[in-house]
């Protein structure tokens, strides 16, 4: 996964297409940490896609640990809507009353490709609390896909979440990454 | 391995009677047995040390040196493939100083070395090595005796395996009793049976692990748990509409369901089920088993104590169409209010790609920890676990009364006592008679 999404030209920090993406990111991350869902759903092409692997502890000469096709997610744009109108529903449990998030994106690093898609490495750590409860903290890497829609905004085009824990430490999996 | 001890005290320490805790016959059980970790230490010895446990399906280690680490019970354990094709459950724990042997989550091995001071086992459990064993004198290693720990008896069923630590337990086939009849419905109905696919999610809740059990044996909450879901249209706004099944107790804690839907609902059969799947079940169930399979839209079936099935079909979206989907679910136990639970995907091995992508779409994102409805069934089961376990609640039982007075139904095809109403508590008061005998050491 990782070749793909660092092909073609390197974007440095400094240019107006890397403060471009990191701008999307950061309001991103405050859309997704300020139940702002609609403004989310809005940031993604209509053919997004939206998986994240399970994964596994391996040998490093058997590769990173993702084994087979098991997945946390396997998303599209109808079904991420349907999972945010859930979220807007007064008996979405696990939600409601809703988590409080943080979602920390860093390390960012930009490739632009031949076709005009930007490949977007970042890492994520998303603290989560939830009524009295302690902590929970996801960490992975996020691989993005941009995508420039005719209106001239980037879009995520493609998401794919790289899990940092075999076993996810939390109650479940109700936040958005 | 050291013997069982042959007579275990049915007292905890309070002087208190565990009988006193479960009412199965008034359906009054005491919220101590969620979370006491006096009641979870007897629970290792009597319940985890002894009874039979999933530990995987044969499609995950289909070539010789496959192997998947695996809890069996509450200790790791190997589930391997040995050289000569022979399955094994091993403990995951050197000989010489107890060290994990096994540090992945699946590999194919040849041997497991000991990275601590190089013990080497074949991937039968045969210790065959240790590093500078000329230091050992003549009598000190005897390799012979000291191969890791095996499971006490392995066997499966539809490719099931299931191990035990108890020599002493009843075989698999006379332990499942009953249940057997519908493991073979479920899993045997179509050519070549069902497959994983991939590997479990696996996940940590804060849950006491009997919640989880409790839970895949309930239909009642459907409507209001998962309410969201008839909010969005995917669900019937109806309070009855996942009652209009059976109930089945099938002996020793193993209990099961089956959802019928409408007469009139085509799809909602054969565990809805594509028409080619469907002619495959036709020509593999014999007529009692298919009278059953037949009008049934999902199935959920527990094997005592911790394994579960769930053979579910729902949308995955918003005005979407139901699909099917077989999922397997396992609690391991990590502390009296902390479980981790484990879910595999599997799907029949002769269906078509496109339906083995969709039934597995459908699952990820209706079950496991995203999914729009296991969500909030974990959510339940962390918020239960907590308001349980004070000093005041725990002197007050839970309520699982409903169908205390019903009777059992005489005219249905399988074996069982069977009540023909998929809302009731009868399975679970089945499952806690079963907790009560095995805790009294029967």
């Amino acid at each position: 996964m990782t070749e793909s999404i660092d092909s073609g030209t390197r974007i440095k920090p400094g240019t107006d297409l890397y403060a471009e993406v990191s701008d999307l990111l950061l309001r991103e991350a405050d859309a997704l940490d300020n139940y702002r869902y609609d403004e989310w759903l809005g940031m993604l092409t209509e053919d997004v896609t939206y998986v994240m692997p399970v994964r596994t502890s391996q040998f490093l000469t058997d590769g990173k640990g993702f084994h087979g096709d098991a997945t946390f997610f396997s998303d599209d744009r109808e079904s991420l809507t349907t999972r945010v109108r859930r979220l807007e529903t007064e008996f979405a449990w696990a939600e409601t009353p809703p988590s409080r998030t943080r979602h920390f994106i860093s390390n960012v690093l930009v490739h632009e490709r031949e076709d005009g898609e930007l490949g977007v490495r970042s890492s994520f750590m998303i603290t989560r609390t939830r009524q009295d409860h302690g902590y929970q903290m996801f960490t992975g890497e996020r691989q993005d896909r941009l995508r420039r829609g005719e209106d001239g905004e980037l879009r995520f085009a493609g998401r794919v979440i790289l899990p940092d824990q075999t076993v996810i430490t939390a109650t479940n999996l109700s936040v958005l990454f | 391995m050291s013997e069982n001890p042959t007579t275990l005290p049915t007292q905890l320490g309070g002087g208190e009677d565990l009988a006193a805790l479960v009412n199965v016959d008034d359906g009054l059980i005491s919220r101590r047995i969620f979370t006491d970790p006096a009641i979870f230490e007897l629970e290792k010895e009597r319940i985890f040390g002894r009874a039979w446990f999933f530990v995987g399906h044969e499609t995950e280690i289909p070539e010789p040196g496959d192997l998947v680490a695996r809890p069996v019970g509450m200790d790791p354990g190997i589930l391997v493939r040995d050289d000569e094709g022979e399955i094994r459950v091993l403990l995951n724990s050197c000989r010489h100083r107890g060290m994990r042997v096994c540090r992945t989550d699946r590999e194919n091995a040849r041997f497991l070395r000991c990275p601590y001071h190089g013990w080497v086992y074949k991937t039968s459990g045969e210790l065959v090595s240790a590093a500078a064993e000329s230091h050992y004198g003549p009598d000190e290693l005897r390799k012979e005796e000291f191969g890791l720990i095996q499971a006490a008896q392995v066997d499966q069923i539809q490719g099931l395996i299931f191990a035990t630590w108890d020599p002493e337990a009843p075989p698999l086939q006379e332990y499942l009793g009953d249940m057997a009849y519908y493991l073979d419905l479920v899993f045997g109905r179509t050519d070549g049976g069902l497959e994983v696919v991939g590997t479990p999610q696996v996940w940590e809740v804060d849950t006491a692990w009997k919640f989880g059990t409790d839970n895949y044996t309930d239909n009642y909450h459907v409507f209001s748990t998962h309410h969201s879901l008839v909010d969005l249209g995917m669900l019937p706004n109806d309070p009855d509409f996942a009652s209009h099944g059976h109930m089945i107790d099938a002996g020793n804690g193993h209990v099961l369901h089956f959802v019928q839907g409408p007469p009139d609902d085509e799809e909602f059969r054969a565990f809805g089920l594509p028409e080619e799947l469907r002619e495959q079940m036709r020509r593999n169930l014999p007529p009692d088993k298919l009278q059953i399979a037949e009008p049934s839209g999902i199935s959920v079936g527990t094997v005592w104590p911790t394994f579960h099935y769930m053979h579910l079909q729902s949308s995955d979206v918003i005005d979407g169409k139901q699909e099917p989907f077989m999922n397997l679910r396992m609690e391991e136990p990590i502390s009296p209010t902390r479980t981790r639970m484990w879910a595999w995907f599997m799907v029949d091995r002769t269906a078509s790609p496109e339906f083995k992508r969709r039934s597995q779409e459908c699952y990820v994102r209706t079950f496991g920890p995203a999914g729009l409805f296991d969500q909030d069934d974990m959510e339940n089961w962390e918020d239960c676990t907590r308001a349980n376990m004070g000093p005041a609640a725990r002197r007050y039982t839970l309520h699982h009364r409903m169908g205390v007075d019903r009777e059992p139904i005489s005219d249905w095809p399988g074996p069982g006592r069977v009540w023909a109403d998929s809302y009731g508590e009868m399975t679970q008061r089945a499952w806690y008679g079963q907790w009560l005998r095995q805790m009294q050491g029967e």
